[in-house]
């Protein structure tokens, strides 16, 4: 992933699916995110979002800023809409058609998590793509389990005492055929994965979690978000990898060199971090990455061809 | 609700949201502007750097070339000695060091002589006339600008052959003959008249000039050596003279082995250089300290590499001769006053570290001085200058530029004088509609701020070879080579392009309401939709070169 | 393994069987399932009939109910019938998506095995489960056999893709559910001409690009509700008129309530599912002692037929309840919204509610004798009764 400053920074094709007008904040991120969701996965699509963010940008009735079916399910049930949705297409006989699930955070790594591993084991064909800014902030940033260790929230005001969960690596272990980490801060690697699963329709289930800062769910300033979304990776805390079949990993992007510091540093949720508390999580960081590393030395490739079986 | 009677569906969505009017959220507005970048501002020749840098660097080279040689018409000149202050303030300075502005023009330029690129035509004239005196870079510039106008052009020079200063001034090292000869020539092609060998004797004879043409250009230098009197009466020479017979005869005055120059600027660099070339050993006794001489930092450096022993903070004392007739200098520590009026230098002599230098010739280069002998009372002067307005106009229709002008004694600046005199003349007489370029000052480039570094991975600056020291030392060829075409490429490609959008399309990849259009027809090449802009100004921050200010819109 | 024929056939069926025999008729496309006793039968003889090939559809085993009927809301809005079952525990977690279903003016139809509801566990008919979720905007349907199960599922599809409404078909465990009768099962060609293809004219289709679910305001969520009123209003005349067009085609019909026995009694019993049948036998011991009882089975339950029942009871000086389902703090549904229902009514029949079958408790014939015998003899009380 080279930049050159002479040429175009980002060469992103799109359809135009995503409109303008709608209700997200000044400089979203989950709105640049959706926009390269949508526009890449094209307008063959139908898409289900829960209550989140996304449900509130899609539209008030009876407008639309998708121009696509967007389906608003209950916040458990991204996964399984999703894949009523896609059996009965099958059953019609549009198999060309591409199923989308849209969810944040807590609609995936919480309450939406059963349906989630459930449409998982089932290999259901659809791709799920998690908008994760690490809280439910549409209804005020309280903590989820995405939320990150010692991160300030509206429940964990003093600092969450766990850990983020690994939804990549959890997902992954599902051995479905695909599973990638995004981010806003890289917009055309996200639209690159979004394509690579839109294109593996027919193999099952593809899910991505890219990370989308929260401006105001973070304590950023509203021209932030592109910068504050690359730091994450930068300084190793989202690195931008691909695991294929549970096995076959490609580690796009990890840390350059950029301490932890200078990520907390710019966001209000982690002021109140002390010294220890920051070098404590450069250490996990650096050990996240170590393992990760490892694992995706350690696993021995299969052959790809024979993936999962469809149920149904 | 008005009388619409249509229920809104409760369920099932049937329009879309681009009805919606999400600008009224915003307070500031991002406006997608050219600004000035800080090579751009200071540029004598006010050329528009990013622009043909940013050609170049398209592997555009003769569009780069043509749009370089619309202020300039001398790049391979430039290129070699300009003392290019387009990189005291470029912004890459702040990540590995300032883009090698100068090495890429003089890249074009010599790439234009190897392919034989011309000027374009000069349009039909419209029969009026314009007589330049003096075809030193000030004048040539004027020649080109005017001519390329449509207007017909003869300069009157009083040397043997064009180029002033660039050929009787710099010597062959810094500036070869050749590429000098065929840069004047392809300003000639043009169809300018020349005549040399022929001063403007006196002020009859510029009067005479004034009433025979349409407007008169004065660019006559600054022709006179500043002496030292102890030192001329001790014989010593002036840079000037000694500079000049290096052109002419392509030999130095035989001045024996040990040489003492005395100066700080690029003349006395060239002569101590130039002396050491004919292997003589050589001094230089300059009032300033190191920092503070005029002379370009790299030229004092090559000195020094070169083998010329330099002695800052002093001057010559006394002369005395000695029995075999050399001299022998008493020299003295000195510090310049602080407050001494701009441009004077006021040596204040300091206690102890005096030293002896023996040379067998001096040749002192302390700068010139304009020769107004030969234009009496047809201008003004002032402060040992033609008084020039704004235009550079001296008179209702007479002009004056370069060292005769101004205190500013680079070749940049004369050509820019050119440049400057030739619009204000065209405009005068009525030729096309040139607007007057406007001119900006720092405080309104783009600030290293407003470069989002992200975008410009580190990259080793690249400068120009110098051939070893042996070599340059052995004869007068050129001692610094130009850049290869791969070194030009990734110079090139450091260029941030401030204040020019390049279309990276940066913008328009992050807006999250996609209230950035692509405007290919427009040359800010986007817009804003002021219908769905919730003034976040991602954008502002995410273009990599500053091109897009956030302005308050009324409340 | 071969496949059943589609002729129409008559075979022994438990009662479950009996159900999936009906959906295999009605070809739901597909069909989310989750296993919970005592509905399991249901699905698993489905899974059975599509792999003997006698079943063209596409079944998904969800990982729980709540998901089972998430997948059946978008299949059903993507535009193809789809089918479900579940009890007890499975019924309760699918709540949340029963209101989100009828909101989205689906036709699921579903079957419910009456079951006991936890804590503490039990495994035996009782009809609080499928009665918990009366506010959900589902049609309800309680049957007393196998046959009228079967025969139900294929008329609720044509009454729900009528009103855009969910139906529940509802039998009780073991008791219909475990049951084995002889059921016949019409033909395919048969149950086709009855019940069209699924058409929606609303639907997830890309080419249409119409969304669902974008928030709404007040305004929009009153006049949604009351679209949805005016279509569970439709209801008791639909289901009447398609299940006279049942009987007339396939020779059974069962209405939307149905009076038995004297009709000039002294008193009715009242009651749904599977205790009907059996005060159908008290009924007819009792005539023979010269007793001028009837019963009125209440089979369509949601709407709650407010007009037909009024009519049902017109003249009958008394009521006896009968239920299996308590409801806390209110007592017996049945009985406490029939109440509700007479209110006003010009020589209302005074109204007795026994609590007699709650949590599987049998239910003889002698027992209902006893009932009647004591309704008859004491004056009613408001407050549903333990017995």
């Amino acid at each position: 992933m080279t930049v050159s400053s002479r040429k175009k920074n980002y060469e992103i094709p799109e359809e135009h699916v995503f409109l303008s007008g709608h209700n997200a904040c000044p400089g979203c991120g989950q709105a640049l995110a959706i926009r390269y969701v949508l526009n890449t996965m094209g307008p063959n699509t139908i898409s289900t979002v829960p209550p989140s963010c996304a449900a509130i940008i899609s539209g008030p009735q009876p407008l639309s800023s998708m121009m696509l079916p967007v389906y608003q399910t209950t916040l458990e049930s991204s996964a399984a809409s999703a894949a009523g949705i896609r059996r009965a297409l099958n059953r019609m006989g549009k198999t060309d058609v591409n199923v989308l699930s849209i969810a944040g955070d807590g609609g995936t790594y919480d309450i939406g998590f059963q349906a989630l591993s459930g449409a998982a084991e089932r290999n259901e064909d659809l791709v799920y793509v998690c908008l994760d800014n690490e809280g439910y902030m549409n209804t005020g940033a309280q903590k989820s389990g995405a939320s990150p260790h010692l991160v300030q929230t509206a429940t964990t005001p003093g600092g969450k005492p766990t850990q983020k969960k690994n939804i990549a690596e959890i997902m992954a272990a599902h051995g479905i055929p695909y599973v990638a980490t995004a981010s806003t801060g890289f917009p055309d690697d996200l639209a690159r994965k979004v394509a690579k699963a839109r294109d593996m329709r027919g193999t099952g289930m593809r899910f991505i979690v890219a990370l989308t800062p929260c401006l105001p769910g973070w304590g950023v300033k509203e021209d932030q978000g592109i910068a504050i979304a690359r730091l994450a990776t930068d300084t190793g805390l989202w690195p931008l990898y691909e695991v294929e079949y549970g096995t076959k990993y490609t580690i796009n992007r990890g840390p350059q060199g950029i301490p932890v510091r200078e990520y907390y540093k710019l966001q209000k949720r982690y002021s109140h971090l002390t010294e220890e508390q920051v070098e404590e999580l450069q250490a996990e960081m650096e050990y996240s990455w170590q393992l990760l590393k490892a694992r995706s030395e350690c696993i021995p490739e299969r052959g790809l061809a024979a993936g999962p079986a469809q149920s149904g | 609700m008005n009388g619409n009677k249509e229920l809104v569906p409760t369920h099932w969505t049937t329009g879309w949201t681009t009805v919606l009017d999400t600008g009224t959220w915003r307070s500031t507005l991002p406006v997608h502007t050219w600004r000035p970048a800080p090579c751009f501002v200071n540029c004598p020749l006010g050329n528009d750097i990013p622009m043909w840098i940013g050609l170049a660097a398209d592997e555009a080279f003769h569009e780069a070339w043509l749009a370089l040689v619309d202020n300039n018409p001398l790049p391979a000149v430039i290129g070699r000695v300009c003392h290019h202050p387009c990189q005291t303030d470029c912004n890459r300075k702040v990540l590995e060091g300032a883009v090698g502005i100068n090495s890429l023009e003089q890249y074009l330029g010599d790439m234009a002589l190897e392919e034989g690129w011309s000027f374009p035509a000069a349009p039909e004239g419209s029969g009026k006339r314009v007589a330049i005196v003096g075809g030193g870079p000030a004048g040539l510039s004027a020649a080109y600008q005017l001519r390329r106008r449509g207007l017909e052009v003869t300069i009157y020079e009083a040397q043997p052959e064009l180029g002033g200063v660039l050929r009787y001034g710099i010597p062959e090292y810094r500036l070869p003959k050749a590429v000098l000869n065929k840069e004047i020539q392809r300003i000639l092609a043009l169809g300018v008249s020349v005549k040399t060998f022929s001063p403007v004797a006196d002020s009859a004879a510029l009067a005479a000039l004034r009433d025979e043409y349409e407007a008169v250009f004065v660019a006559i230098g600054a022709g006179r050596a500043k002496m030292l009197g102890h030192l001329e009466e001790a014989g010593a020479l002036s840079g000037h003279d000694f500079l000049r017979t290096l052109a002419v005869c392509e030999t130095a005055p035989d001045l024996g082995q040990r040489v003492v120059v005395v100066g700080g600027g690029s003349a006395a660099m060239d002569v101590a250089r130039s002396s050491r070339r004919l292997g003589r050993t050589v001094s230089l006794v300059v009032l300033e300290e190191r920092d503070a001489m005029l002379a370009q930092e790299e030229e004092v450096a090559d000195a020094i590499e070169e083998g010329a022993a330099l002695f800052n903070g002093a001057m010559i004392d006394t002369v005395e001769k000695a029995a075999d007739g050399h001299l022998v200098l008493r020299c003295v520590r000195v510090k310049l006053d602080p407050d001494a009026p701009p441009g004077e230098f006021c040596p204040i002599r300091q206690q102890g570290g005096d030293f002896t230098l023996e040379a067998d010739s001096l040749v002192v280069a302390i700068g010139q001085d304009p020769d107004f002998s030969v234009l009496g009372d047809q201008v003004e002067t002032a402060g040992g200058l033609v008084k020039v307005d704004g235009g550079l106009a001296a008179g209702p229709d007479i002009y004056a530029g370069g060292d005769v002008a101004t205190m500013d004694r680079y070749v940049s600046v004369a050509i820019g004088d050119g440049k400057k005199a030739a619009l204000s003349i065209a405009a005068a007489l009525g030729v096309g509609d040139d607007e007057a370029p406007k001119e900006y000052t720092l405080a309104e480039a783009v600030t290293p701020e407003e470069v989002n570094t992200y975008y410009f991975p580190e990259v080793e600056p690249t400068e120009r070879d110098k051939s070893p020291v042996e070599e340059r030392l052995s004869d007068f060829r050129e001692s610094r080579l130009g850049l290869a075409f791969s070194q030009a490429a990734q110079e090139a490609a450091r260029c941030m392009s401030c204040g020019t959008c390049i279309e990276c399309d940066n913008c328009f990849v992050f807006c999250s309401d996609m209230a950035v259009a692509k405007e290919p027809d427009s040359e800010l090449h986007y817009s804003v939709l002021k219908q769905y802009c919730k003034g976040c100004g991602l954008c502002a921050v995410e273009c990599p070169r500053g091109c897009i200010i956030m302005i308050q819109e009324t409340e | 393994m071969m496949p059943t024929t589609t002729d129409e056939q008559r075979i022994l069926l438990k009662g479950n069987h009996a159900v999936s025999y009906g959906v295999m008729r009605a070809r739901p496309q597909v069909i989310p399932i989750y296993p919970i006793t005592p509905q399991t039968p249901i699905v698993e003889k489905i899974t059975d009939l599509v792999l003997d090939g006698s079943f063209d559809t596409d079944i998904m085993t969800a990982e729980s109910e709540h998901s089972a009927m998430s997948a059946a809301i978008t299949a059903s809005l993507t535009g193809v019938r789809v089918f479900t079952a579940s009890a007890s525990q499975g019924v309760f977690l699918m709540h949340e998506m029963f209101h989100y279903a009828s909101g989205a003016r689906v036709p699921i139809v579903m079957a419910i095995v009456n079951r006991t509801l936890g804590s503490p566990w039990g495994f035996w008919p009782d009809q609080t489960d499928s009665l918990a979720q009366r506010d959900t905007g589902w049609m309800h349907i309680y049957t007393e056999s196998g046959q009228e199960s079967l025969d139900t599922v294929i008329q609720a599809y044509k009454v729900a893709e009528q009103v855009s409404l969910p139906a529940f078909v509802c039998h009780e465990a073991f008791y219909v559910s475990h049951a084995l009768e002889p059921v016949i099962v019409p033909s395919q060609a048969a149950v086709d001409e009855f019940l069209p293809p699924f058409d929606p004219s609303h639907r997830l289709d890309p080419v249409r690009k119409e969304s669902w679910g974008n928030v709404i305001n007040q305004e929009m969520f009153y006049r949604h509700r009351k679209d949805m009123s005016a279509d569970m209003d439709r209801v008791p005349d639909l289901f009447t008129a398609v299940d006279a067009e049942y009987k007339e085609k396939f020779g059974r019909g069962y209405g939307i309530l149905e009076r038995y026995g004297a009709d000039d009694p002294e008193i009715l019993l009242v009651g749904f599912g599977s205790m009907v049948g059996t005060m159908r036998e008290a009924v007819d011991v009792m005539l023979a002692e010269g007793l001028k009882v009837g019963l009125l089975k209440v089979r369509l339950f949601r709407p709650f037929p407010i007009a037909e029942l009024r009519e049902a009871v017109a003249g009958v000086p008394k009521l006896a309840v009968m239920e299996r389902n308590y409801s806390p703090g209110l007592g017996g549904v049945l009985h406490q919204e029939l109440k509700a229902a007479l209110y006003g009514m010009k020589d209302q029949p005074l109204m007795h509610g026994y609590l007699s079958g709650v949590g599987g408790m049998n239910v003889s014939v002698e027992r209902i004798e006893e009932l009647t015998r004591k309704a008859l003899a004491e004056d009613p009380v408001p407050e549903s009764v333990w017995v």
